[in-house]
């Protein structure tokens, strides 16, 4: 009887300790989100709060910033026709170099899926591999060949084709070329993956049905892969759009982008409010391609479905 | 024939399109190698003397030490902490799951120049000098979302039941993430600290706002040393790190195979 | 003396009860089946009985000493997965070897245990091999190994076999309960496999909802079905509606199958309808007989050592197995009446 008892007590604070046990998995979940939640908190939404508040904050040309709110950054931005510029030529920029990206990509990432085994390793690799090595290395590259005495000049000159160099470098072309190539493997990725979902024997139907090859990728494959190209469009443009080193590397100081503009008003000229205000309008593109993405990308797989 | 030609023209686009990707490397690793005082496509003679002058440069080694110390920190913080929190939004339900991971893939939303400006306001405000420590915050925000894409992508496919059976077999909790969960997981791990390593590395913008005379990361170095020179001193250091990064790339493939890294990305 | 014992045992997930109160007493040694369709509570229970899932209410009991709040490693409990749940980045030495390393078994003592565990299960000389190059028969062996080196007090099996085609499933289920019997440890075995709980255990729980219809041998459980649940899930049967028509003392009455009379010990009044269980292969067909329930032969369908007939009364259907050393087929055409037989003591009387 007694040891009855005093099995029951013990059982009895088993019991509470199990119940301790469930509370306990909830918390588990929060202490492992813990450290990332508080760096994030910490020194990525406050940081970037703050930085939002500025951009309504006047200039104080002692201080930077100044105490009184205003909207003053951005008029200014959406009234001057310069402004405008930048922001037109950024936008241009991320499209061409979207463009492009599409059309050198989607061959290559074609010939990657029909190849099997260790030559398949080796070509990702290769494709892949921009995207290992430093992105002001390969910048740097660029300024190499684009350059007035630079490979591609003294080439053009050899061949008889130009008598005096052309103005490759600093302009928006070397802008395009340098980011192409740096935004280029995650095209490649993004059609790869696509064209990798494809069931073979859809292919095999078509032939089947009377296709010719080339038929057979128009009217099969290349609709097929139209995610996979908007996914990859839509990654490249957002990256273009804001991208930083390659066009201060390639288009510097003559061929002014958001980013670069943003760089110069905060770290040269010193107007803290500006910059920043530039800043949130580039976040703001960005993310309205995001949304628009976001939404056609839904209305374009129920197409998908239906086919 | 017709089915000849389309190849033939697709395998020549493919490798005009390889020189293309190629061109930028090559370039830079053969101009190192030129004899004049000036950079030079081909390269005029073979030396190696753009190597032995990097002694009178004692700042690119300091930059270089400093940008592997930055990366490795980064690296493994970003591993661990990604890691913890990858377990979390996989393995647990709670609420505001779809906040959090928002919140924590959203850095790739914002432009790195504008965090690169928040991040520099803030720190003047709370009285954080450059410091790698400031470097390692900021690369962290840079990183975590790849490392927790990849550490997510192989937990998904993770089957638990041998989590059960190591535990049915006398395994606590640490000993089956440990012995188990983690060496399953391995090749997603290490490919997001791989990625974290070589973005920390490679990292320009964010780097561009924190650093200060005493403290600059090689890319910034290397950024502002061009600003101002054009001698083949840069394309000898830039050789040095393309070489590192092949030899990393050959340690890891040797290590884990290309594949698994990159099948485990997708 | 049971050695297992699950007491009034519950488990509610989201408010619904999925185990209600479970009782059930093992004794040691005893190969215990849990039968039962998906959804019924008997892969809950093992994984309770296991520790991984939290008992709700009332407690486990092994060997007098009840276990239920204690953690799945501090169970001493081998268990066998569905997917076997080997350790893909260990081999076959390193899963079976790792209970006992965690156990800190002597090096030499681990080496020795291991390698007579392999070959129990007929594995020697795959110890160097990794659980991706092994097939899922092999696969299910090492887990087995696994799971019996530490010298468990309970085996646990969850519908190990359900992952192997028939003909291998055949041999596991021999090779299993060899094993057992050799070891002659306490054993669980979850399946949702009728044929299979019936081949293999000592006693079969079958349940449904959450509850234990029924615990007994196989034998018993086949021929006296205690529930309706029972009656229908296990083996084959028909459905069958009688007409009482006399009452006898001794709760004997004369019950009518559309004119086909028999006398059968039932409780039933005058003049009501019972419904009545009957397994296909206890009803045999006649071509002229003295007495028998007419219907006629809808179908008949060739299996090998029998056959089958699909019989139609009425607007109702009722299925008929024979051997074919008692009726040729080919006497029997398709479309021709016959009279269908059964021995009264055969129907199995329905619980409503």
């Amino acid at each position: 009887m007694q040891a009855e008892l005093e099995m029951n007590q013990e059982q009895d604070i088993q019991f509470k300790q199990m119940k301790k046990k469930k509370s306990k998995k909830r918390l588990d979940s929060w202490l492992l989100l813990l450290p990332a939640l508080s760096i994030f908190l910490f020194f990525f939404l406050l940081p970037l709060v703050f930085l939002f508040i500025t951009s309504f904050k006047n200039f104080d040309a002692a201080t930077g910033i100044g105490h009184d709110w205003t909207l003053q950054n951005y008029a200014k931005f959406i009234t001057d026709q310069f402004y405008l510029g930048v922001l037109w030529r950024t936008v241009k920029i991320a499209l061409i170099t979207t463009l492009a990206a599409v059309v050198i990509s989607y061959p290559v990432a074609y010939q990657i899926t029909k190849v099997r085994g260790r030559m398949k390793n080796y070509l990702t690799l290769l494709v892949l591999s921009p995207l290992l090595i430093s992105m002001v290395i390969r910048c740097y590259g660029w300024v190499i060949l684009l350059s007035n005495n630079g490979v591609v000049n003294n080439a053009l000159m050899k061949l008889g084709l130009i008598d005096k160099p052309l103005t490759l470098l600093y302009t928006e072309f070397s802008v395009v070329i340098g980011m192409v190539h740096v935004l280029f493997p995650y095209m490649v990725l993004s059609i790869m993956g696509s064209l990798e979902r494809i069931d073979p024997s859809i292919i095999r139907a078509s032939q089947n049905l009377g296709a010719g090859p080339i038929r057979t990728f128009f009217s099969v494959i290349l609709p097929l892969t139209l995610p996979g190209i908007f996914a990859g469009s839509v990654m490249v443009f957002s990256l273009a759009v804001s991208s930083f080193v390659t066009p201060a590397i390639l288009g510097g100081p003559q061929v002014k982008v958001m980013s670069f503009l943003t760089y110069e008003q905060v770290s040269t000229i010193l107007n803290w409010p500006f910059g920043s205000a530039i800043g949130f309008l580039l976040i703001f593109i960005a993310t309205i391609t995001i949304i628009i993405y976001s939404k056609l990308l839904t209305k374009s797989e129920k197409g998908v479905a239906i086919q | 024939m017709r089915k000849v030609l389309p190849k033939a023209c697709l395998n020549f686009f493919c490798i005009l399109v390889y020189i293309f990707l190629a061109a930028p490397i090559v370039v830079v690793l053969l101009s190192s190698l030129t004899t004049t005082e000036y950079i030079v496509f081909p390269p005029k003679g073979i030396t190696l003397r753009w190597y032995a002058e990097l002694i009178n440069h004692p700042e690119f080694m300091q930059s270089f030490t400093l940008s592997i110390m930055v990366a490795l920190g980064t690296s493994v913080i970003s591993t661990i902490i990604g890691t913890m929190a990858s377990i979390a939004v996989v393995r647990y339900e709670f609420r505001g799951k779809t906040a959090v991971t928002q919140l924590i893939g959203s850095p790739l939303l914002i432009p790195s120049v504008v965090f690169g400006v928040a991040l520099l306001q803030f720190f003047s405000w709370i009285g954080l000098a450059a410091s790698p420590v400031a470097l390692v915050i900021g690369h962290f925000i840079l990183t975590i979302p790849f490392v927790m894409r990849l550490v997510v992508a192989s937990l998904v496919g993770f089957d638990r039941s041998i989590e059960l059976a190591a535990k049915n077999l006398g395994a606590g909790r640490l000993r089956v993430f440990f012995q188990i969960t983690l060496p399953v997981i391995k090749s997603g791990v290490i490919a997001g600290a791989i990625f974290a390593f070589i973005t920390s590395f490679d990292d320009l913008t964010v780097a561009l706002f924190i650093v200060s005379t005493d403290v600059v990361t090689l890319p910034v170095r290397i950024y502002t040393y061009m600003q101002y020179q054009y001698d083949p001193i840069i394309t000898s250091v830039s050789s040095i790190m393309i070489l590192l990064t092949v030899i990393l790339m050959v340690v890891i493939e040797r290590i884990l195979g290309v594949g698994k890294v990159f099948s485990s990305k997708n | 003396m049971s050695y297992l014992c699950l007491e009034n045992v519950v488990k509610t997930f989201n408010k619904t009860e999925v185990v209600k109160k479970m009782n059930l007493e093992i004794k040691k040694g005893e190969l215990v089946s849990f039968l039962g369709p998906s959804g019924c509570g008997k892969t809950t229970t093992l994984n309770m009985i296991a520790g991984f899932l939290d008992v709700d209410g009332g407690s486990i009991v092994v060997d007098g000493k009840p276990v239920h709040l204690l953690p799945p490693n501090k169970r001493e409990m081998g268990m066998v997965f569905q997917n076997y749940a080997l350790f893909p980045h260990m081999t076959v030495f390193d899963n079976v070897a790792y209970g006992l390393k965690l156990r800190k078994v002597p090096k030499s003592e681990i080496n020795q245990r291991v390698l007579e565990a392999l070959e129990m299960v007929r594995l020697s000389g795959y110890e160097k091999r990794y659980p991706k190059e092994l097939s899922g028969g092999q696969q299910q062996r090492v887990s087995l190994a696994r799971a019996l080196v530490i010298k468990p007090k309970v085996l646990l099996l969850d519908e190990p076999l359900s992952n192997l085609d028939a003909k291998l499933r055949q041999e596991m289920r021999e090779e299993i309960v060899d094993i057992q019997k050799k070891v002659g440890i306490t054993t669980i075995f979850v399946t949702h496999d009728q044929e299979e709980a019936l081949a293999i255990s000592d006693r079969i729980a079958v349940m449904y909802e959450g509850r234990i219809e029924q615990v007994d041998t196989p034998v018993a459980i086949y021929n006296h079905p205690q529930t309706d649940f029972v009656s229908r899930f296990i083996g084959e049967v028909n459905q069958i509606q009688g007409h009482v028509v006399e009452t006898f003392s001794g709760n004997q009455c004369k019950v009518s199958f559309d004119g086909y009379h028999q006398v059968l010990s039932c409780p039933g009044t005058k003049d009501t309808l019972i419904d009545f269980y009957l397994r296909p292969e206890k009803i045999q067909i006649y071509q002229e007989h003295s007495e028998g329930l007419r219907v006629r032969v809808e179908r008949k369908m060739f299996l090998g050592a029998k056959t089958r007939y699909i019989l139609q009364l009425k607007d109702q259907q009722f299925i008929a197995d024979i051997s074919n050393t008692v009726l040729n087929p080919d006497q029997i055409i398709e479309g021709q009446d016959v009279l269908a037989v059964w021995n009264p003591e055969e129907l199995l009387a329905t619980k409503k």
